[in-house]
């Protein structure tokens, strides 16, 4: 028989362990934005909206999402591009805007930036051109590091040179360095902007197949900490070709990178998320679409509703989240991909490129 | 190549690309966007010549191609010289109707 102050032990372990737990993170939050201006907190539990903010200045455009890593901010790309602005979850207050263009230099952000572990710090790609009198003069592109507590007039800090041709950054959880996916997977270091190594995409010679292609505009790394997306390729046969599709993985905490072909190439083209048990990926475009990850074969696939861009995933992974392209999220069993509720954006607002992140509530 | 003739720079330097054996570096689409950068066909044909491969439907993928100025020879280029293209206008499968022809500003 446990004695009351065994009792009190055994309570302060449960209670360790279940702050250990995914539960303890809280209920999961989906955040999705719309135009003109709009961002979205939906609980998926409910399948209703929790909370409709209001971006000022988001130009028609809410592109990629980025939470902070305690959940309490989503970092929004708007302004065609040209800007970043964090928004306060609970609030809707916007809390950072950092405006890339200046007058006379241009500077366009495709999709990609990335924010540091601890939240501080965040880095977005910078593609720049002067706007000058007779012409147009394009720079090269680089990093600019901004401090997330710096305002509504966010100026960086630092910038660093970086290649051509990325559209998504990817931080890894130890803060040190961070991923630019591009034309290959470039490392970079987050204080010196050092390139710490090149992998892949193109670089990838993969036996008995052609250089590798993807299209990779959707960061969601929930809920394992690894990125996945589909990937492209023909594979040679005799003396044809033959296009593949490949699941493409990166794991952000060890590095892993990987690849493997599951399908000929027709019917899944966007993105991709892993399963929290890491043995299942699910992928959409115009049909949903499940991927065995350790046979590498394609384990089931039903019809959409319509072309959907961004998937994500259940903490617990019961459930699969579709969103992107038109106005409604959707909700799949990922057991059966039986459509179990569809949701409306107000207005039927279209999500278009705006990415479908998972959060945990606070 | 010897039937085509470039008519524009960009055309002049493929062609010139092609007789110094430099056209493999031009590679098409892999990850790359914004105006006038890609050579995807746009929504009229799939990557393998129909259209089941397509978005469907297209107004899906209306504004996910206009956004990022996927096709500009298809929609306007809203992130640099139309922005206003869909102003008012949020809904592509709704709105459609009222999505323009742009002409040049005199």
């Amino acid at each position: 028989m446990a004695t009351p102050k065994g009792l009190a032990v055994a309570a302060l372990l449960l209670a360790a362990v279940v702050a250990t737990m995914p539960e303890a993170l809280g209920r999961d939050l989906l955040i999705t934005g719309a135009k003109p201006d709009r961002l979205y907190v939906i609980d998926p539990a409910t399948r209703r909206i929790e909370s409709e903010f209001r971006i000022p200045g988001a130009n028609g455009l809410v592109g990629s999402i980025v939470p902070s890593p305690d959940g309490r901010i989503a970092y929004v790309l708007i302004n065609r591009m040209e800007s970043i602005v964090g928004v306060d979850l609970k609030s809707g207050k916007i809390v950072f805007r950092a405006d890339l263009s200046r007058p006379g230099e241009r500077v366009k952000d495709f999709f990609a930036f990335a924010v540091t572990p601890d939240g501080k710090e965040l880095i977005a790609y910078e593609l720049p051109t002067l706007l000058k009198p007779n012409e147009y003069q394009v720079e090269e592109p680089r990093f600019a590091v901004f401090r997330t507590s710096a305002g509504l007039k966010a100026g960086p800090v630092r910038r660093f040179a970086a290649p051509r041709r990325i559209h998504m950054l990817l931080m890894r959880p130890d803060g040190r360095s961070f991923y630019a996916l591009g034309f290959d997977l470039y490392e970079y270091d987050v204080k010196t902007g050092k390139l710490l190594g090149t992998r892949g995409i193109q670089k990838w010679e993969l036996p008995g197949h052609t250089q590798p292609d993807l299209l990779a505009f959707w960061p969601v790394t929930e809920p394992t900490g690894v990125f996945t997306s589909p990937l492209y390729s023909d594979e040679r046969v005799g003396g044809n070709t033959v296009p593949k599709t490949a699941l493409m993985s990166l794991d952000l905490a060890s590095g892993t990178l990987d690849y493997h072909d599951f399908e000929p190439l027709a019917a899944l083209i966007f993105s991709t998320v892993l399963s929290p048990d890491r043995k299942t990926a699910y992928g959409v475009y115009t049909t949903l679409t499940r991927i065995d990850v350790q046979s590498h074969a394609l384990a089931g696939r039903v019809p959409l509703d319509h072309t959907f861009y961004a998937v994500n995933m259940a903490s617990d992974g019961h459930e699969l989240y579709l969103g992107g392209a038109m106005c409604d999220v959707g909700f799949y069993d990922a057991a059966t991909l039986h459509k179990n509720a569809v949701l409306k954006l107000p207005g039927c607002a279209d999500q278009s490129l705006a990415s479908l992140r998972v959060i945990h509530a606070r | 190549m010897s039937e085509l003739k470039p008519t524009n720079r960009k055309a002049e330097l493929l062609l010139k690309a092609a007789q110094d054996g430099h056209v493999a570096e031009v590679v098409a689409m892999d990850t790359v966007a914004g105006c006038a950068t890609t050579f995807d066909p746009g929504w009229e044909v799939d990557p393998f010549g129909g259209v089941a491969s397509l978005c469907q439907p297209m107004e899906a993928d209306l504004y996910g191609c206009s956004d990022p100025c996927w096709w500009p020879a298809q929609v306007p280029d809203t992130m640099n010289t139309y922005p206003d293209w869909d102003a008012g206008k949020p809904s592509a499968q709704n709105d459609w109707r009222e999505l323009d022809a742009v002409f040049p500003k005199k």
